[in-house]
């Protein structure tokens, strides 16, 4: 019974996956002069995806912990906000991420040794008096080198681990070439802050 | 098969399977060797940006032990791309040295190359790859005990390019490509016997002592 208990467990594809927070490092980047809010919600702060039946991974908290120091190598002024209503005097932009979509590939479905994560991020960008900038939409992707020795649910959260740092590294790169953010800096530069 | 003739296979195969061919390909545009201070560090990386494959992690720290043995200390490559974050990933790393000068030219990130005293990168690309495999091997478990029998072959492939850059003078020193090859066996004969082929580790070798000569042994 304890062998035929223990082969059921093992084939079962049920996992339950928490990331952890301090996975992510600090940036190295320059901030611009801009003051911003970020709305982080409770459904953000506690956001769990259910990418296949019976699995489940929570990531929340890991992804206030990557989007705060990626924001922070953005811009020079940076406050966390529960609502819009939150955002301090003199914020400049309000920025609203949330989690569109996750994805995941396990070796079951793919036949490769790797387990794959996509996250697809919005940031809607807006002034502080609520006129929308823009909606990013922001695709992420992680998978780990390979499976071998590592649990499905280590390999799983290895996976999102990647996917997140990948959110983070695009938002570093690309967020200054969004073309109607670009317009909004060059009428702010010519107007005044 | 007499015990005899059942010696001699395991014999050969012992024989065979030890032999591997390792070929070292190198380009430096000078003869000099590359100078390093003692505080200086190198870093080791793996590509990650091909779709099919990602660099061999154990082939890289293998590397990287092959040269922490030298004056210069070798930094993880965790470390290095978590110190660089997020310029390192496998979306912004850059591909060739004018991104590199791209990158550089950002004075953050050039103090904190700084800061963190790392002088060269090397970056590694390759795979590790399993073909031919031939034979069969039976293994099977009764009431008086289990064993295998048979034989199996398979070849080896090992290919890395290893391309060094200096941080500093943001040029590339020196280019590495090491090819290996060999094939590995396990014969059954109630116990299976493997009998493998060093590629992977032969290839690193190769490649840690061939690096390793390009560094000026002491400077300043």
């Amino acid at each position: 019974m304890l062998v035929a208990g223990a082969m059921l467990t093992g084939c079962a594809t049920s996992a339950s996956v928490t990331v952890d927070t301090n996975r992510f490092p600090t940036v190295v980047s320059q901030p611009r002069d801009i003051s911003a809010a970020i709305v982080m919600d409770h459904e953000f702060r506690n956001f769990q995806a259910l990418p296949l039946e019976k699995v489940d991974i929570t990531f929340g908290a890991a992804q206030v912990d990557l989007w705060t120091k990626a924001f922070d190598g953005l811009f020079d002024d940076v406050q966390i906000v529960n609502s819009k209503a939150e955002a301090p005097p003199g914020t400049d932009l309000v920025i609203i991420p949330s989690v569109q979509e996750v994805q995941l590939s396990t070796p079951n479905q793919s036949y490769l040794n790797v387990y794959e994560v996509w996250i697809k991020y919005r940031l809607d960008i807006e002034t502080a008096d609520g006129v929308p900038i823009d909606s990013w939409f922001l695709p992420a992707y992680g998978k780990t080198p390979d499976s071998v020795m590592l649990s499905r649910t280590r390999a799983i959260e290895g996976a999102t681990v990647v996917a997140l740092r990948d959110a983070g590294a695009k938002l570093l790169l690309d967020f200054y070439r969004i073309p109607a953010v670009h317009v909004w800096i060059e009428q702010r530069q010519q107007v005044g802050p | 098969m007499s015990f005899s003739r059942i010696v001699m296979l395991l014999a050969s195969a012992s024989l065979c399977a030890c032999a591997s061919t390792t070929t070292i390909d190198d380009y430096r545009p000078t003869t000099e060797l590359i100078e390093i201070q003692s505080h200086e560090k190198v870093a080791v990386l793996g590509r990650r940006d091909a779709g099919h494959y990602e660099t061999d992690t154990g082939f890289i720290e293998c590397l990287g032990n092959q040269l922490d043995g030298s004056h210069f200390d070798v930094v993880p490559e965790q470390a290095f791309i978590d110190a660089l974050y997020p310029w390192f990933e496998p979306r912004t790393a850059p591909k060739g040295i004018k991104r590199l000068r791209n990158l550089m030219s950002d004075p953050v990130v050039k103090a904190k190359v700084a800061q963190e005293n790392i002088r060269y990168l090397v970056w590694l690309d390759g795979e590790v790859e399993s073909a031919g495999h031939a034979g069969t091997m039976s293994c099977g478990i009764g009431p008086t005990g289990g064993g295998c029998f048979g034989y199996a072959s398979w070849d080896k492939n090992v290919f890395f390019e290893a391309v060094v850059w200096d941080l500093a003078d943001l040029t590339e020193e020196a280019r590495i490509r090491v090819d290996s090859e060999g094939t590995s066996y396990v014969i059954g004969i109630v116990a299976p016997i493997p009998l493998l082929s060093p590629v992977k580790s032969q290839a690193c070798e190769g490649m840690g002592a061939k690096l390793r000569s390009y560094f000026a042994k002491e400077v300043g």
